[in-house]
């Protein structure tokens, strides 16, 4: 696997959200979706920062929604998952795994 | 839904240093977003909420901003603005030095007030060009006065909080002017 493949944590956390949320969602809702799940309180700014890095990687793609008046008149900027986001997201939960097969006994002392 | 308003200030700086691309959609989702914790809570701990927000977000965003692709044209925004500050300063400064003559005491009390208007004054300039750009003329700011410190250009004998105070304040002036004098972009909101 070459280095640019590997997910960042939060890359990750950001693309489980996405996959949870039936695979379309705007930046606040996955906020809400990682704070809801891990207690995690992150900022809307990293949020979008991660979200525009993963786009720019092909794993997501963005688009426009239509504006509201409880947005200020403001569209929403809508993210959905691509194929090429949910095989790395199996990579790198292969990766996880066979990094942590037979290590269960071992927690307690490290 | 609640009609409160979210921080006007907190909005106004978040535009100034909102990238394009996402501009919109983050500041929208942080305002649906305070609507709804205004309902569950209360406008103080919302408005808590925003502004710690707005604060967090900053940092990740400047980066961002920093990274993208079509940060030269907002450095060429900078840059030009830049340039126009330093010979707005030296314009004022000489006129100062004609018409006042001043002593160093009287030097040393407008200097900062020269220093800090002209900042300013570009700050709001490079907001109206380009949202974004307030970042890279901050940081030419910081460079500057870190570069004329270390030099050691002042002549005059000033105590450090004074050199720091044109650290710390130039670059502040170039950001939250825009978020204090600028008006927020209207909307057509769609009932």
């Amino acid at each position: 696997m070459k280095r640019g493949q590997l997910l960042g944590s939060l890359e990750q956390i950001i693309l489980l959200a996405l996959v949870r949320l039936d695979g379309t969602a705007h930046g606040m809702i996955v906020r809400r979706e990682i704070e809801e799940r891990t207690g995690r309180n992150i900022s809307i700014g990293a949020v979008y920062a991660t979200l525009e890095r993963l786009e720019k990687k092909g794993y997501i793609r963005s688009f426009t929604g239509e504006p509201t008046p409880q947005r200020g008149g403001r569209a929403k900027r809508l993210f959905r998952i691509e194929g090429a986001g949910k095989r790395a997201l199996q990579i790198s939960e292969q990766t996880i795994l066979s990094m942590t097969a037979g290590l269960k006994d071992h927690w307690g002392t490290i | 839904m609640s009609r409160c308003p979210p921080p006007t200030f907190a909005c106004r700086l978040l535009e100034s240093v909102l990238p394009d691309a996402y501009g919109e959609a983050i500041l929208g989702d942080l305002i649906e977003e305070y609507a709804l914790r205004i309902e569950s809570t209360s406008r103080s701990i919302a408005s808590r909420w925003f502004w710690s927000q707005t604060c967090r977000s900053v940092p990740s965003l400047v980066w961002y901003s920093l990274r993208r692709g079509n940060c030269l044209i907002r450095m060429s925004v900078a840059v030009g603005v830049y340039i126009f500050m330093g010979t707005l300063k030296f314009a004022v400064d000489l006129i100062i030095s004609k018409l006042l003559a001043p002593d160093q005491a009287t030097y040393v009390v407008l200097a900062p007030i020269v220093f800090l208007t002209t900042t300013a004054i570009g700050g709001w300039v490079a907001a109206r060009i380009r949202r974004g750009t307030t970042i890279f003329l901050a940081l030419m700011v910081t460079i500057t006065v870190a570069i004329l410190i270390d030099l050691k250009v002042c002549s005059i004998p000033v105590p450090w909080w004074y050199q720091f105070g044109f650290l710390a304040l130039g670059p502040l002036a170039v950001i939250i002017t825009p978020a204090l004098f600028g008006r927020l972009k209207p909307r057509e909101v769609v009932a």
